[in-house]
């Protein structure tokens, strides 16, 4: 009985999480999969919904901090950017301390975020994404939440194409790829707000 | 005869004093910033510019992959400083990577300001694109005038030059490119960013998700030419759907030998050592020359653009 219960659940988190495909009909007649422009399911809106309220969370938390610092001009000298983001950071992990991993990338969103991924890459384009991911100087990034990206580091070129069908970030965070994981990236301190594992297909 | 020999020696004698005065001169003036050995370079012949250098014409110089801080970049920068004694323009273009590794104050100095330090002190404008070893704070860097923003527009004349993030074009790129670009009404429109949506390197190459998303957006606008880096070579790609696509990513680092041999997209390339474009604009006449580190012209040639203003 709990092993059909468990199967029943599966099916319906696969069917949640599972890009729904549009169709188009080509000049031949045929039918093709049409995924680029697919509006998400109704359950798919939700999962995307409750992600969204925890990105706020965390730029609640952001502005907190960053109300507290003095303001950055757009003609800073190289010591003020320096200074403003290790302030910057410093005073946010405290504030964030004993966050967990998975706070913002919960399971059925990080299942969406890769069954897009997946979609999104196929072939040819998944060989080539692998081997650009997989070959950036992105070594030593830590896989921690709360940690700041090295600056030292590559930052990975997130694909356009694929931005334009993840779920829509404020301009506070970015996706970055780091190996096979996808990192969420504060763009103005380097934090690692969160990370979900095995995203590279 | 003795008096007109003796009248050709004694000029002889003086045109070499002045030559040798000027040299030492140059040497002495250039020792004091930055040391003996750069003070050879000064001594090296004029640089060829054969750009037309027209009245009222807009000028900028064009280089990517600039930021690692080492020798070469300093010489090309060297060849830069020369070029714009001659050829005087007043913005440079960054194509992004402006800095490898760290971006601590330090950084910021050695790969950056000590290496252009001539042009900086002569009021010459960098605009930065961001690259992938580049941080989103670059932005609010004063000397990269980029606004405190990620992605941006300026002109000089008439010419508008959009500075893209390639390394993240998300969707409000997408839509402020869209609509920026659909109420421009300039005669030329430049976009400048890290990524080449077209590119013969055999270690990066075409960028074609990128491609996919913006080459709609700058034909459907009328984009002109796109300067590009990623690449650490210099090419000039055949012109794809009426655009000029350029790779100038040889500022800091060379990749030899990366351009595929018998590519169908080159029209020139060059990667047998670093390189900068400069590029003049003046009404519907866009003329370009690339320059090596040894001050070698190695492409030049001029665009027309059809449309008016």
């Amino acid at each position: 009985m709990k092993h059909n219960h468990a199967i029943l659940a599966l099916s319906a988190l696969m069917l949640i999480v599972t890009p729904s495909p549009g169709s188009i009909v080509q000049a031949n007649g045929e039918q093709v999969e049409e995924t680029q422009n697919a509006a998400p399911t109704e359950a798919q809106k939700k999962l995307i919904n409750t992600f969204d309220n925890h990105i706020k969370d965390y730029l609640r938390q952001r502005n907190q901090v960053k109300e507290k610092l003095p303001k950055l001009s757009k003609d800073s000298t190289a010591e003020q950017i320096h200074s403003y983001q290790v302030a910057f950071v410093e005073a946010l992990r405290a504030m964030r301390a004993g966050t967990n991993p998975g706070y913002i990338f919960q399971p059925e969103i990080a299942a969406y975020i890769r069954a897009l991924i997946k979609d999104e890459f196929k072939g040819s384009e998944r060989v080539e994404l692998r081997q650009s991911v997989l070959e950036a100087d992105t070594k030593g990034v830590p896989l921690r939440v709360n940690y700041p990206y090295p600056e030292s580091k590559e930052l990975n070129q997130t694909p356009p194409t694929l931005l334009l069908r993840l779920p829509q970030l404020p301009k506070e965070v970015k996706y970055r790829f780091v190996g096979t994981n996808m990192l969420l990236v504060d763009t103005d301190n380097g934090l690692i707000v969160d990370y979900m594992t095995k995203a590279l297909p | 005869m003795k008096r007109i020999s003796a009248f050709a020696l004694a000029l002889l004698l003086l045109n070499g004093l002045l030559l040798l005065n000027r040299f030492n001169s140059q040497v002495a003036a250039q020792s004091t910033k930055s040391g003996t050995a750069k003070a050879v370079r000064v001594a090296a012949k004029p640089l060829k510019i054969t750009l037309p250098r027209k009245e009222g014409s807009v000028r900028f110089l064009a280089i990517g992959d600039t930021g690692t801080g080492s020798d070469k970049q300093q010489e090309l920068a060297d060849v830069m400083v020369r070029s714009h004694s001659e050829f005087p323009f007043d913005a440079v273009l960054m194509m992004g990577d402006n800095m490898y590794g760290g971006e601590g104050p330090k950084d910021f100095l050695t790969k950056f300001e000590n290496i252009y330090r001539p042009l900086i002190d002569q009021k010459v404008k960098f605009y930065a694109s961001l690259g992938n070893h580049d941080e989103p704070a670059q932005r609010f860097y004063q000397h990269f005038n980029m606004d405190g923003k990620e992605y941006y527009r300026f002109t000089r004349g008439n010419v508008a030059f959009y500075a893209l993030n390639s390394n993240y074009m998300d969707k409000k790129q997408v839509d402020w490119l869209n609509s920026e670009l659909g109420k421009d009404t300039s005669q030329w429109k430049i976009a400048f960013m890290h990524h080449p949506p077209y590119s013969s390197g055999s270690k990066h190459g075409s960028d074609k998700k990128l491609r996919e998303v913006v080459e709609p957006i700058f034909l459907k606008h009328g984009v002109n030419v796109v300067l590009t880096g990623h690449d650490h070579f210099y090419e000039r790609v055949k012109p794809q759907k009426g655009i000029y696509y350029f790779v100038s990513g040889a500022g800091g680092k060379l990749r030899p030998g990366d351009v595929k041999d018998n590519s169908p997209l080159t029209d020139k390339a060059f990667d047998k050592d670093m390189s900068f474009m400069l590029i003049e604009i003046a009404d519907d006449q866009m003329y370009f020359q690339v320059l090596s580190r040894t001050g070698e012209t190695i492409d030049e040639g001029v665009i027309s653009n059809p449309r008016k203003k």
